[in-house]
C-alpha cells in the first residue's frame, strides 16, 4: 500500500456531494442544471487525474488515504485504488454527465432535486469503487440506495415506477442484509484468530482481513453470504427480476446507470472471492454454472422481448452471465476480459439504454409495433444505435470484441462446456439484436409519427459522441486498458490459485 | 519489401473512415460528392492493388522475408496477439489476385450505383470490405484473420440489407448473419482449443507444431475450423445462406459471394494443411460434405430459372469440388481452382444483368431424359431439399420456443417468487378509504388482516409471520390479558390511593419518620 501525498480520492467521493448541496441550495433551476453539471465536468477532470497518478506497475492499492472513524470498533475511513477498481472512477463520473446531459430537457419537475440526487449517486459509486474498509463500503453500498429509490419513483417513465422503485429497494435491501453479516463474521474471526476480545480487536480494513486466515466452514459461509448479497445486484437469475422491471418503469438515463455501473459483480470480483480463496476455488463451479445459466436464460428471453428496453435489460443479465463464467474460469485472460467488459457496460449498455430513452422522449413508446423504418428518418440516430449494438455482440473494431474473445477464450481454456456456453450466448447475442434492429430501425415506415421524429439533436448527438469514440479507441488499442489492470489481475489470480486445493 | 504488406489493408480502411466519417456528418451529398467518393475508394483501392502487386513481385524475385509485425496488438499472460502480415507464397498471390477483383468490382460500382439513395453507404461498405478481405488473406495470425473475417461478414449482412425498407431484405440479411454467426463460434473454438493445446495462435508456429499434437487434438481443432469455413462457403448444410443473400446490388454480390468472400472458408482450409493432413477424420469431413455439396447444388441449380439463383448454385458447387479436392490431398489443385474460380466468377455475376442480350435466342440445352423421368428429384430439387425449412424446424423454432417458455416462466414464476411490492394503484391510501371498503364489504368476512399483502417467498414469509404474531397480538395480548390489565391497574391504583391517604395521616407520618430515624441509627 501507497499513501497519498495529496487526498485526491477523499475529493473525488466528496465533491460531488458539495455539488449536490450548492445545486439543492440555488433557487434558479438553469443555474442549477449549470453548477451541477460543472461539479460532473470537474469530477471527471479529478478521476483523469487519479489514473493518471496512479502507476499500473504496483500490486497492492495506492493513492490510500486513511483516518480513524469509530475507533471503538476499530472501523477506519481507508480508501484506495488499484488495478482492478481505477477505471471504473472515470468511467462512472463519464456516465454521471452523460446522464445528467440526457437528462437536461426530459426532466420537467423538481429539476434541482433531480440533478443534486445524480451527483449524490456518483459520490456514493465513488465511494463504492475506492472504500477498502468493509463498514465504509456497506456505507457506501447502501448510500446508492436512497438516490435510486427516488430517481426511479419519481421520474420513472411508467405507470408502476413507485412498485418499481420500492421493488428495486426491497431486492437491495435484502442482499445487504447478506452483506452485513458477511461482515460482522470476517470481523470477529479476526479477533479470534489473534486471540484478542470483542470491541477492541475487531478488525475491517480489507488488507488486514486479506491478510487474516479463515477456517474452511467459515470461509464457505462467508463465501455464499457475499455471493448472496452481490449477485442480486449484479444480478444473476434468479434474483434479475428487479432490473427489468427498473428499466420498463424507470427514467432511460437511470436505467443506463443501472445496466452501465456493475456494482454487484464489482463486489464479487473485490470481496467475495479474494476473502473467501479456498472457498472460492472449491464452490467455483457454483458461480460458473450460476453464469452459465443466466447467460442462456438471459439470451433467450432477450430473443422473445418486443419493447427496447425489456431487449436491453435482458440482454444486460446475459451479458453478466458471460462476466461470471469469464471470473469462474481463474484464468488470467478470464479476469482481463471480465475487468474489460465491465468498464464496456458503462459504455456500451448504457448508450444503448439512452438511445432507448431518446426514441421514448420522441414517441412515447419503444415497442416494437409502434417503430419500424427508423433507420430513414433517424440516419444520425440508427448509426449510433447500430454501432452500439454491434460492440454489445462484440464484433472486431469495437472494445466489445476483445474483452468477448478473452472471456471465451478463458472459460475454454478451464472448461469447453463453459466455453461453449459462451460462445452460444455470442450466437444469440448477434440474434437478438439484430432481430430487433430489423423490426425498429429498418422495414418501410407504418406509423405517421415516426415519419415525424427528428434526429438527434447536437447535445444527444456530442453525449453519444464520447462513449462512441471511446469503445472504437479502446477496440482497436485494447493493450490500454490490459495493462492498467494486468499486475493487479495477477495478484488477484495469484491470490486464488495458491490457495487452490 | 516485407513493410509493404502493412499498406494493403490500410489504404481502403483509411478511405472507408473519411466515407463514413462524411456520410455520418451529412457531407459529400448530389454529384460532385458522389464523385468525391468514388474518386476516394477507387484511389485507395487502386493504391492497394498496385502495392499487393509490387509485393507479389518481390516474393516471386525472392526479396520477402516471410512475415512483418507491427507490434503486439493485445496480450494477456500467454495468450498475446500481434498484428503480423505473411509476406511470402500463397497469402501474396491472393492478395493481389482480390486487390485487382475488387478494383475492377469498385469502378464498376461507379457507374452502376449513379445516383442511387444509398451511394455513400455502398462505397463506405465496400471500402470497408476491401480492408477486411485484405487483412484476412494477408494476416500472419489467426485472431487477426478472425477480425477481416468477422468484418467482412458484417459488410455482407449490410450490403445485403442495401434496400432496408424491404422487409425481405431485412430478414435475409439477419438470417444470413446469424447462419455464419454459428460457423464464427466454430472459429473463435477452434482459436480457443489452438491456444490451449498448441499454446500459440500464428499460422506458422501452429502448422509447424501441427505434427506434435495428438491425432484426436488435431481432429477437434481441424474440425472447428472445418466447421467455419463450411459456414462461409456456403457448404452443407448451411448452403442455403447464399441463396438468401443475392438481395444486394449485383456489384456487391458479384464480389461478396462470386469473387472473394466465399473463398474464404476455402482459404481458411488451404492455410491449415498441416493440421489437416494430421486428421484423417476431418479430411474424410471435407470429401463428404464438399462432395454433398456438389451433388446437391448441381441438381438444384437444373430448376433454377433466374440468373442470379443459377450462380448462386454453381458457385457453392464449384466449392464443394475444392473442398473436396482438399479432402482427397489434391492442396494444389484446389489453390488453383480458387484463383481460376474467383476470376471466372467476378466477370459472370458482373455480367449477370446484361446477360440476357447475350443469350437471347438461344435454345435452352434440355437435360438428359434419365433425369427428366425422376419426379421427386424434381420436386426435391425446386424445393432446394426443403433445407431451409428443415432447420426452422430443427434449429429456430425449438430456441423460439424456449425463449417463449422461460419468458414465461419469468415473468410467472420466478417473479412471483421473487415478489413484487404490492402495486400503489391498488393500495389504499387514506383511512376514508379502509372505511368505505370495510363498509362496501360485509362485516363478517372482511378480515382486517389482509392489510399486508406479500408476494414471493420473503414476501409470503413475512405475510405469514406477521400473521402468526398479529394473532398472538390479538388473542392473547389483547384479549386474553387486555382487559385483566385493565382490571389489575384499577384495583392496583385504589391501593396506591388508599397508601396515601393513610400516609397523610398525622400519626402515621410520624411513625414512618421515626422508623426512617430508627433505621439510619442503626447504621
Amino acid at each position: 500500500m501507497s499513501e497519498a501525498n495529496f487526498p485526491i480520492l477523499s475529493i473525488i467521493i466528496l465533491l460531488p456531494l458539495l455539488g449536490g448541496v450548492v445545486t439543492g441550495i440555488v433557487r434558479d433551476t438553469n443555474t442549477a442544471k449549470k453548477i451541477a453539471l460543472s461539479f460532473a465536468c470537474f469530477e471527471l477532470l479529478l478521476t483523469v487525474i487519479a489514473v493518471k497518478l496512479f502507476d499500473p506497475s504496483i500490486a497492492g492499492f495506492q493513492l490510500t488515504e486513511k483516518l480513524s472513524w469509530i475507533s471503538l470498533l476499530n472501523v477506519e475511513y481507508l480508501v484506495g485504488v488499484d488495478g482492478i477498481s481505477i477505471l471504473f472512477l472515470p468511467l462512472s463520473a463519464l456516465l454521471t454527465i452523460i446522464a445528467m446531459l440526457s437528462s437536461w430537457n426530459s426532466v420537467t419537475h423538481s429539476t434541482r432535486f433531480h440533478f443534486a440526487l445524480l451527483l449524490a449517486l456518483q459520490s456514493a459509486t465513488a465511494g463504492v469503487f475506492t472504500a477498502l474498509d468493509m463498514v465504509l463500503f456497506f456505507l457506501y453500498w447502501e448510500l446508492t440506495l436512497p438516490p435510486f429509490f427516488f430517481l426511479i419513483g419519481l421520474w420513472g417513465i411508467g405507470s408502476q415506477r413507485r412498485g418499481a422503485a420500492m421493488k428495486y429497494t426491497l431486492f437491495m435491501l435484502a442482499g445487504g442484509v447478506a452483506l452485513l453479516l458477511a461482515i460482522i463474521i470476517l470481523s470477529a474471526n479476526h479477533a479470534i484468530q489473534i486471540d484478542g476480545r470483542i470491541p477492541q480487536d475487531l478488525a475491517f480494513s480489507l488488507p488486514i482481513l486479506l491478510e487474516t486466515p479463515l477456517p474452511h466452514d467459515l470461509q464457505t459461509l462467508v463465501f455464499l453470504l457475499l455471493l448472496f448479497g452481490f449477485a442480486v445486484k449484479a444480478p444473476l437469475v434468479p434474483f434479475h427480476t428487479w432490473l427489468p422491471t427498473a428499466a420498463m418503469e424507470g427514467p432511460a438515463h437511470i436505467a443506463a446507470l443501472l445496466t452501465g455501473l456493475k456494482l454487484g459483480v464489482y463486489g464479487i470480483l473485490r470481496f467475495a472471492l479474494p476473502l473467501a480463496p479456498v472457498a472460492a476455488v472449491e464452490f467455483s463451479w457454483i458461480l460458473s454454472v450460476f453464469g452459465a445459466v443466466t447467460l442462456i436464460y438471459g439470451g433467450l428471453i432477450a430473443l422473445q422481448q418486443t419493447n427496447l428496453r425489456g431487449l436491453l435489460a435482458y440482454a444486460s443479465v446475459s451479458h453478466v452471465g458471460m462476466v461470471m463464467v469469464a471470473i469462474a474460469s481463474l484464468s488470467m485472460q478470464g479476469i482481463q476480459g471480465a475487468i474489460f467488459q465491465l468498464l464496456n457496460f458503462a459504455l456500451i449498455a448504457s448508450s444503448l439504454m439512452l438511445i432507448s430513452g431518446f426514441i421514448h422522449h420522441r414517441l412515447g413508446s419503444t415497442e416494437a409495433i409502434h417503430l419500424g423504418g427508423m433507420a430513414s428518418v433517424m440516419p444520425r440516430l440508427a448509426f449510433f444505435y447500430f454501432l452500439f449494438a454491434l460492440a454489445s455482440f462484440g464484433v472486431p473494431g469495437t472494445s466489445g470484441f476483445p474483452a468477448e474473445l478473452l472471456m471465451i477464450i478463458g472459460a475454454l481454456t478451464s472448461h469447453a462446456g463453459l466455453g461453449a456456453a459462451a460462445l452460444a450466448g455470442a450466437i444469440l447475442g448477434a440474434a437478438y439484436m439484430l432481430s430487433f434492429t430489423r423490426r425498429a430501425f429498418f422495414g418501410p415506415v407504418i406509423h405517421t409519427a415516426v415519419n415525424n421524429m427528428h434526429d438527434l439533436q447536437t447535445r444527444e448527438l456530442a453525449l453519444l459522441f464520447a462513449p462512441a469514440l471511446l469503445i472504437l479507441i479502446f477496440g482497436f488499442f485494447p493493450d490500454t486498458i490490459l495493462n492498467i489492470n494486468k499486475v493487479a489481475s495477477e495478484a488477484w489470480l495469484l491470490r486464488l490459485t495458491t490457495y487452490a486445493p | 519489401m516485407d513493410f509493404l504488406a502493412v499498406f494493403i489493408p490500410l489504404f481502403p480502411l483509411l478511405a472507408a473512415l473519411f466515407i463514413g466519417i462524411g456520410h455520418l456528418f451529412d457531407r459529400m451529398s448530389g454529384d460532385a460528392g458522389e464523385r468525391i467518393i468514388s474518386n476516394i475508394a477507387v484511389l485507395a483501392i487502386s493504391f492497394s492493388c498496385f502495392i499487393a502487386l509490387i509485393l507479389l513481385g518481390a516474393d516471386l524475385l525472392g526479396m520477402n522475408s516471410g512475415s512483418f509485425s507491427i507490434g503486439q496488438w493485445l496480450g494477456s499472460d500467454t495468450f498475446k496477439i500481434e498484428v503480423t502480415f505473411i509476406t511470402t507464397g500463397y497469402n501474396t498471390v491472393l492478395s493481389a489476385l482480390f486487390s485487382v477483383l475488387l478494383l475492377i468490382v469498385i469502378r464498376f460500382s461507379v457507374n452502376y450505383m449513379h445516383r442511387e439513395t444509398g451511394f455513400r453507404r455502398f462505397f463506405f461498405n465496400l471500402s470497408l470490405f476491401a480492408s477486411a478481405m485484405l487483412l484476412l488473406v494477408s494476416s500472419g495470425n489467426i485472431v487477426t484473420t478472425f477480425i477481416g473475417w468477422e468484418i467482412a461478414g458484417l459488410c455482407s449482412y449490410l450490403l445485403i440489407s442495401y434496400a432496408y425498407d424491404r422487409p425481405i431484405a431485412t430478414i435475409n440479411a439477419t438470417r444470413v448473419f446469424v447462419t455464419n454467426r454459428i460457423g464464427d463460434a466454430g472459429f473463435i473454438l477452434g482459436i480457443g482449443l489452438s491456444y490451449f493445446y498448441a499454446g500459440t495462435i500464428n499460422w506458422d508456429a501452429l502448422n509447424a507444431l501441427a505434427g506434435e499434437l495428438t491425432i484426436p487434438t488435431a481432429t477437434v481443432i481441424a474440425l472447428c475450423f472445418a466447421t467455419a469455413a463450411f459456414a462461409k462457403s456456403a457448404q452443407l448444410p448451411f448452403t442455403p445462406w447464399l441463396a438468401r443473400a443475392m438481395e444486394g446490388p449485383t456489384p456487391s454480390s458479384a464480389v461478396f459471394y462470386g469473387a472473394v468472400m466465399i473463398h474464404a472458408g476455402m482459404f481458411l482450409i488451404i492455410m491449415l494443411q498441416p493440421i489437416f493432413e494430421r486428421a484423417p477424420l476431418a479430411m474424410d469431413a471435407l470429401v463428404i460434405v464438399g462432395f454433398a455439396t456438389a451433388v446437391y447444388s448441381f441438381t438444384v441449380g437444373l430448376t433454377q430459372t433466374d440468373v442470379k439463383s443459377s450462380y448462386c448454385f454453381a458457385i457453392s458447387g464449384q466449392l464443394g469440388l475444392m473442398f473436396l479436392e482438399c479432402g482427397l490431398g489434391y492442396w494444389e489443385l484446389a489453390a488453383y481452382h480458387l484463383c481460376a474460380h474467383a476470376i471466372i466468377r467476378c466477370y459472370q455475376v458482373l455480367t449477370a444483368p446484361s446477360l440476357m442480350h447475350n443469350v437471347v435466342g438461344n435454345p435452352i440445352k434440355t437435360v438428359s431424359r434419365d433425369i427428366i423421368n425422376l419426379r421427386w428429384l424434381y420436386i426435391a430439387s425446386i424445393q432446394r431439399f426443403w433445407l431451409d425449412p428443415i432447420a426452422d424446424r430443427t434449429l429456430v423454432r425449438p430456441i423460439q420456443g424456449l425463449g417463449q417458455d422461460l419468458s414465461h416462466f419469468d415473468i410467472y414464476v420466478i417473479d412471483r417468487l421473487m415478489g413484487t411490492p404490492a402495486s400503489p394503484s391498488r393500495a389504499i391510501s387514506s383511512l376514508a378509504q379502509l372505511e368505505q371498503k370495510i363498509l362496501s364489504t360485509s362485516q363478517s368476512d372482511f378480515n382486517i388482516n389482509q392489510f399486508g399483502h406479500g408476494s414471493g417467498i420473503a414476501g409470503k414469509f413475512f405475510e405469514w409471520t406477521a400473521k402468526i404474531l398479529g394473532w398472538f397480538e390479538e388473542r392473547l395480548v389483547l384479549q386474553g390479558i387486555g382487559m385483566d390489565i385493565i382490571d389489575i391497574g384499577n384495583k392496583l391504583g385504589h391501593a396506591a390511593n388508599t397508601f396515601e391517604r393513610l400516609l397523610l395521616k398525622p400519626r402515621y407520618l410520624v411513625l414512618f419518620v421515626f422508623i426512617v430515624l430508627l433505621i439510619a441509627a442503626t447504621r
